[in-house]
């Protein structure tokens, strides 16, 4: 069960340490029911810290998000670690940023939080409409205690989980250099409910589907920016010269945009969720991320971000791998 | 829609003439330009230091800073650096070619205030392509000023934009020209060392004294406080900024440093002013 | 001229009048409601908390075409005058936003994409009754049924709407509109006055603004601005959803022998907007571009025109993916000690 007293005496200490830059947690938001991600360097900032079912971020985006500003001459680069609070899911982006060699082992402290499971912001805000003072929520059995401001309400889990939630295999970190407290037992089967849904339409339904949402992108790269694998130093979609995708907002662009970012993330999405999430205009950008994390599965038997010692998916040959629907 | 009014409209020009200054990966190389319309190539007015946003079409435009003087003639000049996607592409015009030119923008320095003063410009490498037209007004109405003297420096020779013009004006007797580069070579007669170096064995008096930097912001950082030393005061010192730029009136955002655009409040700003910019020097 | 009243079983044939210049309406487009071309009446429907994205693009549009050419060519093919518009719905907020962002597309040089279709569009607003949770209209000078940038303002009684006509062109529209219409009782504008007074008691998140333009100065160098920008993604949900932002970029773009030169909206926020071809960059991290961002709407906005770029709307803050809050921001600006 989450100890928040724990949570908080490991984020001091560790926030004392001397190979540690700082620490990157979760803290209440300004509003209802959203968090900020919280960054602590002193001790004192842990006050601030939780670990709730509000806690939804994945906060391994940080460890690349960081801008890498040349190093004043006489200076030397610090080289200490980013200390990092992770759920099961945020954990497997570590893991796969370090299989991909986007990050160093030594350059991350990772404080493991087991997870039972988040809300779904959007069903959460739907549901309780128009609180503005923050609020807390806790997990309870099988249930969530929200405590607003006019009295404490029990809903089920299963109402007001997050869609990423609902079938979780990996609800404790893969990875951590602490683990804050017990391991809970996984609930997913792993089945991919919406993706069949989408592969039921034909083609000709299916391309209406996404044009329609499609169409309606902004192109503002929350999801992009919010990817704890889209840390490319220099992303196609900005490039100049060459330019592979306009600046144009139209269904065309914003295709190519949504496609090559689905692929690029073939065989690495840990299905954070993050870019669903984030999204203003309520792309259900996981559907394309699920479908080819399915494929990958279930062509390749390959899961990303479990094993650092693995070979990222693209760079790994098995003799045993299918081919036989390959053209 | 009405097109008479439209700024964002650019005007199709016709590249006369273009040689290199410099060659290499980020060679630079100049264009001497006339606009295909008469009644705009006669009614085109600009003054030294104002900028134009010339491209090609299909590949996009750049603020590039007008090089020559309008004491010159019904032309413009631009020196450009090849550098990004605009300026590769205006490197591969040739003379015939169309390029397309809107503007002039931005303010200019105000060289009619400055008559009766003497003038020091001190550039460092395509930096010298703002100054260009000071020195060229100057030269033209060089009754109205007193001293005239030019600091130039780059790397090294191969990177001097405007090399025999510089002979010329050695040879007109009436500009103290001061060359350098940054690295010894075989044959340099004159000046090796930093251009901010250079200025303080130049050691201009102040008084009565106009001084106009442009150059790499290292080069600006360090002349702005030789220049300081040597007892100019602010109000006395000028130089131009650049940034990242695409409507070139005000409207786009992108080139402001705290509430000033430099593409209508620039490029041209006093030290004095400057000081008090947040972002200015960043 | 003074209000009148439509009945709502006569809003069909208001929407109908309306509907004889292009009229756009808050609706669904996909999972989001935004200002859309109506194509049948049936659609219009004012029920519904503000659009997700605000009206001004429509008037400045995502992506615009400023001009054509073929590949090769030097004729430079300008775009139709634009034709005449309806914004029906539009909140007061938002109205608001448009006045701003007039002043900054008529600096010195018109702006004659924005500005032709500004003239041409008659902005109807619609009193606001149910305030989001992030809104804050009253502390930046506006309100729920605030008046500026609106032709004729609309207040939802019930049974019908109250038609405020504030220019000329709402003027012509209630004239257009003739027996729709009735004159509006006295008690009509009383019931509108307090539905109007009650909506503004809703609104709960305030900030005193007055310091803020000078604190903002003084703050430039603040610890302040890295602690808010260090959970910032850099995406550009803040800006683009933003009723007064305006930033643009300008690209060529062929297809196939076809070439456009278009302006795309672009964001401060993004790492490549102030980037130089040279690789220097002048705001290099988050922290300098939070900063540029709230600085351009609460300090040198105002040194340029006088008003804060902000309307609360709270767009910014309802969805920014980390809560990056503006008014949080804003209470550390006030607070900080110098």
């Amino acid at each position: 069960m989450v100890d928040l007293e724990k949570l908080k005496n490991v984020a001091k200490e560790t926030v004392s340490r001397e190979d540690v830059k700082y620490l990157v947690g979760w803290r209440q938001g300004t509003y209802g029911f959203r968090v900020s991600p919280h960054f602590m360097t002193k001790p004192e900032d842990a006050d601030k810290l939780i670990f709730s079912p509000l806690c939804v971020n994945n906060l391994a985006t940080y460890l690349t998000l960081a801008e890498k500003l040349p190093v004043p001459r006489g200076e030397e680069p610090d080289t200490r670690k980013v200390a990092l609070m992770v759920k099961g899911c945020d954990s497997r982006a570590v893991v796969q940023q370090l299989i991909e060699k986007g990050i160093e082992r030594d350059s991350v402290y990772v404080i493991g939080c087991p997870c039972q499971g988040v809300l779904d912001l959007e069903k959460v805000e739907e549901k309780f409409p128009g609180v503005q003072s923050p609020v807390d929520v806790q997990w309870g059995d099988d249930k969530f205690i929200i405590n607003l401001p006019d009295g404490t309400q029990e809903v089920p889990r299963e109402e007001l989980l997050a869609q990423k939630c609902l079938n979780c295999r990996y609800p404790n970190p893969v990875i951590s250099d602490v683990m804050l407290w017990e391991e809970v037992e996984a609930w997913g089967n792993g089945e991919y409910a919406d993706v069949k849904e989408l592969e039921a339409m034909d083609s000709q339904e299916r391309w209406t589907f996404w044009q329609e949402k499609f169409a309606s992108c902004i192109r503002c790269y929350a999801c992009r920016n919010a990817c704890p694998m889209c840390y490319c130093e220099d992303c196609v979609l900005d490039r100049l010269n060459p330019q592979w995708v306009f600046r144009s907002n139209n269904i065309s662009e914003n295709t190519v945009f949504h496609l090559a970012r689905a692929f690029h993330l073939a065989g690495r999405c840990i299905e954070c969720g993050e870019c669903e999430r984030v999204c203003p205009m309520g792309l259900p950008l996981m559907s394309l991320n699920r479908k080819l994390a399915k494929e990958v599965r279930e062509k390749y038997a390959f899961e990303p971000g479990l094993d650092p010692e693995s070979k990222p998916f693209q760079s790994s040959y098995r003799p045993d791998d299918q081919e036989d629907f390959i053209l | 829609m009405k097109d008479i009014l439209n700024p964002y409209k650019p005007e199709i020009a016709t590249v006369e003439d273009t040689w290199f200054e410099t060659q290499g990966d980020r060679a630079i190389k100049t264009f001497k330009v006339v606009f295909d319309n008469e009644e705009k190539r006669e009614s085109w007015e600009h003054r030294p230091g104002q900028c134009a946003m010339i491209g090609v079409l299909g590949v996009g435009e750049s603020m590039i800073s007008i090089s020559s003087s309008p004491t010159e003639g019904k032309f413009l000049r631009f020196s450009v650096m090849r550098a990004g996607k605009v300026t590769q592409a205006l490197h591969e015009l040739e003379p015939g070619d169309k390029m397309t030119v809107r503007g002039p923008y931005g303010n200019s320095f105000p060289v009619d205030d400055w008559k009766g003063k003497k003038i020091l410009t001190i550039g460092g490498g395509i930096g010298q392509a703002p100054l260009r037209p000071i020195v060229e007004y100057v030269k033209a109405n060089r009754g109205d000023y007193e001293d005239l003297t030019t600091i130039y420096g780059s790397r090294t020779s191969g990177d001097l934009c405007f090399k025999s013009e510089f002979e010329a004006m050695r040879e007109r007797g009436d500009v103290n020209v001061h060359l350098s580069i940054d690295i010894e070579e075989e044959g340099w007669p004159h000046y090796v060392g930093f251009v901010p170096s250079l200025l303080m064995e130049v050691n201009p008096s102040p008084e009565n004294t106009i001084a106009v930097t442009c150059g790499p912001p290292v080069m600006i950082n360090f002349v702005l406080q030789n220049l300081k030393k040597l007892n100019f005061a602010d109000e006395q010192i000028y130089t131009t900024l650049e940034n990242r730029m695409k409507c070139g009136f005000g409207k786009c955002g992108r080139c402001n440093v705290g509430n000033l655009y430099v593409c209508k409040d620039g490029p041209v700003f006093s030290y004095a002013t400057l000081k008090e910019v947040p972002e200015a020097f960043a | 001229m003074d209000s009148k009243k439509l009945t709502k079983d006569k809003f069909g044939g208001f929407v109908e009048l309306l509907s004889k210049q292009k009229l756009y309406v808050p609706q669904m487009v996909g999972e989001t409601l935004r200002f859309a071309p109506v194509s049948s009446k049936d659609e219009v429907d004012l029920v519904f908390s503000n659009t997700v994205v605000p009206p001004k693009s429509v008037l400045f549009p995502q992506t615009e075409t400023l001009y054509e050419y073929e590949a090769g060519g030097t004729e430079l093919i300008m775009p139709e005058e634009p034709e005449e518009k309806v914004l029906l719905g539009v909140r007061p907020c938002d109205a608001r936003a448009l006045t701003i962002v007039d002043k900054l597309f008529s600096w010195d040089i018109d702006d004659p994409y924005y500005v032709n279709k500004r003239e041409n569009t008659t902005i109807i607003g619609l009193a606001c009754q149910e305030p989001g949770i992030n809104c804050f209209c009253t502390s930046l000078g506006g309100g729920p049924a605030s008046t500026e940038g609106i032709d004729l303002l609309l207040t939802d009684l019930g049974e019908g709407y109250l038609l405020q006509p504030l220019t000329e062109k709402g003027e012509k529209l209630c004239q257009d509109a003739g027996e729709l219409l009735v004159e509006a009782a006295g008690e009509d504008r009383q019931a509108a006055e307090s539905l109007h007074q009650e909506a503004a008691e809703k609104i709960v998140r305030k900030i005193e603004v007055d310091t803020i333009p000078q604190k903002l100065e003084e703050l430039w160098e603040s610890p302040l601005w890295k602690n808010i920008s260090d959970a910032c993604l850099g995406c550009g949900a803040c800006t683009f959803l933003c009723p007064t932002c305006h930033c643009f970029d300008i690209q060529d773009e062929m297809e196939g022998f076809e070439g456009r030169r278009c302006r795309v909206w672009d964001s401060c926020m993004f790492e490549e907007y102030t980037l130089h071809t040279s690789g220097h960059n002048p705001r290099p991290t988050r922290r300098e571009r939070t900063r540029n961002r709230v600085n351009h709407k609460y300090s040198y906005f105002v040194k340029n025109f006088g008003t804060i770029a902000c309307v609360g709307c709270g767009r910014c803050i309802d969805n920014c993916p980390v809560n990056i809050d503006i008014l949080d921001i804003l209470s550390q600006v006030v607070k900080e000690a110098i």
